[in-house]
């Protein structure tokens, strides 16, 4: 039981993609999603996808790690393209066997939506392969403040944000140890059926979360000794767009834009 | 009282750690192609739900659902994301709904059933929302005229059903632990 520490997708690089602000990042990720649904014909596909590339290959993120994220999806495609293309007892269709057939429009119309699911994942996933979980953290901590004029916390959340990135690697480093104590107490997680094997974890379990609200007691009380007062809090690093930034948010919003709604 | 308030924000983004680790111990079922598996996710969700009511449980679903999309990230559809990460994890706070309505020493099996009922809302709010989403994207990419509903429907509730009876039975075993180990003071978020 051991979670692989930096976690997530990152990928650490020095390209232009990786140093862009992650609001930057997040915000044309934003616009390009929404534009792509708005694309209607096979040119507009194509745009998108060739920017996707252009920026994979600036990214220098390997491509094998871009297709890994649409291998999960690889059935989802498959269920789209058969979805459209197969019809029952109907007219107009290309191939069939009995009542069952293939119907060419709508295999082209599920074509057209698995490229645009491949290029929707392929184009997302740059922004968690080129940007570091912490800086993500802080960039949605930071696109939170509307929140705040609602009178949603947003401070408390994104130091909340904060704490449970910073956590998860000691979590799990946590749950291991209880994991090897219960094993040397003679506990067996690989024995019996579902239901033997669940009741395993009950004393992995318990601990776990009872050193865990311990700890948050800890963690407060550090917290509080401190002066966190959650409001008007500073940061060491501050990130701010650079005129670069400026560059790439507004033209990659307006191509999205563009190409949304005109092809 | 700001030492209280600290507290239980601590003890919600620990609860988020502590769900991203389950969920990294899945099980996913063949048929589960399109994302969504069998796991103890929920389990700190709806623990912290029961502990410290509705707010600081949805703020918890919240989060968590922000984290594991930067984890595990699946973006198939713009409404989809929105709905299967933050709105389907904060829906689990709705196990607050299940608290008991008296303090003190309680029987075994108000314990029990409340821990199980917490589990049974917080599964069917994050059904709710993952029904939502899985219509939304099937009317997306499949033909009018075809059951997305049913599909949705069967889809998720094949992975959320054995979720919500082992987080249900863990958290019975779990809240009144916890309890007597860590009690609370009770405090809100603001």
């Amino acid at each position: 039981m051991s979670v692989p520490v930096p976690f997530g997708q990152y990928v650490p690089g020095s390209s232009p993609v990786h140093g862009l602000e992650a609001r930057v990042k997040i915000g044309v990720t934003a616009v390009f999603t929404v534009a792509l649904f708005a694309m209607e014909t096979w040119m507009g596909l194509a745009g998108a996808a060739i920017a996707v590339v252009a920026v994979v290959a600036v990214s220098s993120v390997p491509p094998r790690l871009v297709l890994r994220g649409i291998r999960p999806i690889a059935w989802l495609m498959v269920f789209t393209v058969l979805a459209n293309a197969l019809t029952w007892g109907g007219t107009g269709v290309r191939w069939h066997a009995g009542p069952l057939g293939v119907s060419e429009e709508g295999l082209m119309r599920g074509v057209f939506f698995a490229v645009r699911i491949v290029i929707l994942v392929a184009g997302t996933s740059l922004v968690t392969l080129t940007t570091s979980p912490v800086d993500l953290t802080d960039a949605l901590s930071r696109l939170m403040w509307p929140l705040s004029v609602m009178g949603f916390p947003a401070d408390d959340a994104a130091m909340m944000l904060t704490i449970a990135l910073r956590f998860i690697p000691t979590t799990a480093e946590e749950a291991e140890r209880i994991v090897i104590a219960q094993t040397a107490r003679g506990a067996r997680f690989d024995l019996g059926g579902p239901v033997r094997r669940a009741r395993a974890w009950v004393p992995v379990l318990v601990p776990l979360f009872v050193r865990l609200f311990r700890r948050a007691d800890d963690l407060a009380i550090a917290m509080e000794s401190r002066c966190y007062t959650g409001v008007g809090r500073t940061h060491l690093r501050v990130s701010s767009l650079r005129p670069v930034d400026w560059m790439v948010l507004v033209a990659g919003v307006a191509l999205a834009i563009g190409g949304g709604m005109y092809l | 009282m700001r030492e209280e308030r600290i507290r239980l924000i601590v003890e919600v983004a620990l609860s988020v750690a502590l769900a991203a680790v389950l969920g990294m111990f899945k099980l996913t079922l063949p048929w589960n192609f399109a994302g969504g598996s069998v796991s103890l996710s929920m389990l700190p969700l709806i623990v912290i739900s029961l502990r410290r009511g509705l707010a600081p449980g949805i703020v918890a679903g919240l989060t968590f659902g922000v984290i594991d999309y930067l984890l595990e990230p699946y973006f198939v559809h713009p409404v989809q994301v929105v709905l299967d990460y933050p709105v389907a994890f904060a829906a689990c706070g709705l196990a607050a709904l299940a608290r008991p309505r008296r303090s003190g020493v309680l029987a075994i099996t108000e314990i029990g059933s409340s821990a199980l009922g917490g589990a049974i809302l917080a599964g069917a709010g994050r059904l709710a929302a993952s029904f939502v989403s899985g219509v939304v994207f099937f009317s997306a990419n499949a033909p009018e005229g075809q059951p997305v509903w049913l599909y949705s429907l069967l889809y998720n509730a094949s992975y959320l059903a054995p979720s919500v009876i082992a987080c249900g039975v863990a958290a019975a075993v779990v809240v009144p632990a916890l309890d007597r180990a860590v009690p609370i003071s009770r405090v809100s978020l603001p």
